[in-house]
């Protein structure tokens, strides 16, 4: 379970996040959507304990993510891009990672295998495409196969085979009872993945409810989303 | 130590850290070669009889270029930014998802510098050494027990000075200009030797304090500090900008 509450950023005179609050609930995909700028990733950032809150809380089981006792067996983060140096190789950053948690070496060619990289493993990363960068950051996220996934913008730079594929993976973790909680700016890719939206707009939330809640009178996702964010504005 | 143990697999992946360590090997045992040659000239030629006191120690003083950049990559490629077109992502998101107590990180993350900068450093001096003896033969001076405590003194320098590295490497969150200062010091142009011509307060700058740990014969005399105070002196620096790095990074946003 992911709490987030009456979350606030600021940085200087500038309000990023004016009061962000929501959950993630077990055996549910959320999705957290709203335009670029809207402050899904500074709220990601302050779950994951990288960037500090200036008021409010984000706990993950009721506490902050920086005192979970086993992080990576609890939360998989995908963040921007790799998350790895461009000059190691991609079974090297894994087995770093997989060292962090005293995991053992064969995890590392399974995680490898689950997002079928086992083939450029021993290329250096800065030869990656940005699809495949993003297949290496969700094996480092699934390295100790956690109970909550989050993940940011996880569809960008996927092709469209990646893009199903992820859509079916993130579907059976919330049927096996993990939390999904995924951001994204584009509503027609994430209508038929998610169980639950909380829509972001300015640092605030504008709704949070689940899919057909939030799609209400609207004919899509996607029309409920221009229609509740600046994004539609013209 | 499942934190250490990451970062020493981070360093011994990079290939940064191994071109450090070659850095830190081939500069004082060229450098080594060079100068041991022309002794051997001038001892041939009947200008000198022995080689000097600091042989191979003047030239370990150089190699610790190696263990500033060990030091400098250990932490700029945490923070090196990817191009926007694969993400624009930073591995220090990854390195602090997976260890989330930034004090645990720092502290396996400065273990692991002085880990390897330390091994760099007897490596060096071996080599080192064993050139200056097969170039000087028997006119090199002999190694006795009076270079345990020097040699540890070496080591002890790499390590600090790869610490120090390190530590403003934290502080900046970029590689280039600790790289630069650090490098440009040691080699081309010593500011802090300079700055010893205008005030004797120079000699307790960290690298002019440092090398009394081993280099005998400093042109600007003793000042006042041995092996065991150059050694102190040094050592408070280290803690100083390692509790300062702590501070900066246990506070500020990633």
């Amino acid at each position: 379970m992911i709490t987030v509450d009456r979350l606030v950023k600021r940085r200087g005179s500038k309000e990023i996040l004016a009061g962000i609050s929501f959950r993630a609930r077990p055996g549910r995909v959320t999705g957290f959507l709203g335009p670029n700028g809207a402050g899904k990733s500074s709220t990601l950032r302050i779950l994951l304990g990288l960037d500090r809150a200036t008021s409010g809380t984000a706990l993950i089981h009721s506490v902050p993510f920086a005192r979970l006792r086993d992080p990576l067996a609890t939360v998989g983060a995908v963040l921007d891009g790799s998350g790895a140096h461009r000059a190691r190789t991609g079974r090297a950053h894994l087995r770093w990672v997989a060292r962090s948690a005293g995991l053992p070496r064969t995890r590392v060619d399974e995680v490898l295998e689950i997002v079928g990289l086992t083939d450029a493993a021993s290329k250096r990363v800065g030869g990656y495409s940005l699809g495949m960068g993003r297949r290496l950051a969700l094996a480092t996220a699934l390295l100790a196969d956690p109970e909550i996934l989050i993940l940011d913008e996880p569809v960008n730079g996927l092709d469209p085979d990646g893009i199903r594929w992820i859509r079916t993976f993130l579907r059976e973790r919330a049927a096996s009872g993990r939390t999904v909680l995924l951001s994204s700016h584009l509503m027609g890719e994430l209508a038929e993945t998610v169980d639950d939206v909380v829509v972001v707009d300015g640092g605030r939330v504008v709704a949070n409810g689940t899919l057909e809640e939030v799609t209400g009178a609207y004919r899509t996702l996607e029309d409920a989303f221009f229609a509740l964010t600046t994004g539609g504005a013209p | 130590m499942r934190a250490l143990a990451a970062e020493v697999s981070k360093l011994a992946s990079l290939p940064a850290a191994w071109i450090a360590a070659a850095a830190g090997v081939l500069v004082p045992g060229v450098i080594a070669a060079i100068t041991a040659s022309s002794a051997l000239g001038a001892i041939t030629r009947g200008a000198g009889t022995t080689a000097g006191i600091d042989t191979g120690y003047q030239e370990l003083a150089f190699g610790v270029v190696g263990a500033i950049i060990l030091g400098v990559v250990a932490m700029s490629s945490e923070y090196f930014t990817d191009s926007a077109e694969s993400g624009g992502g930073r591995q220090i998101t990854t390195s602090l998802t997976a260890v989330p107590s930034r004090l645990r990180l720092l502290l396996a993350k400065t273990a692991a510098v002085a880990i390897a900068s330390a091994l760099l450093a007897v490596a060096a001096s071996a080599v080192t050494m064993s050139v200056i003896r097969v170039v000087l033969g028997e006119h090199a001076p002999a190694l006795g027990t009076g270079d345990v405590p020097r040699l540890a003194g070496v080591v002890c320098y790499w390590v600090y000075t790869a610490l120090l590295a390190f530590g403003v490497t934290v502080l900046t969150r970029h590689g280039v200009v600790p790289l630069a200062v650090f490098v440009v010091n040691t080699s081309v142009v010593t500011v802090t030797y300079l700055l010893t011509k205008i005030t004797p307060l120079a000699n307790y700058l960290p690298d002019m304090a440092g090398v009394r740990m081993f280099i005998r014969e400093l042109d600007v005399g003793t000042a006042g500090i041995g092996p065991l105070a150059g050694c102190l002196v040094m050592t408070g620096w280290v803690a100083a900008l390692l509790v300062i790095a702590v501070v900066a990074f246990t506070r500020r946003d990633a």
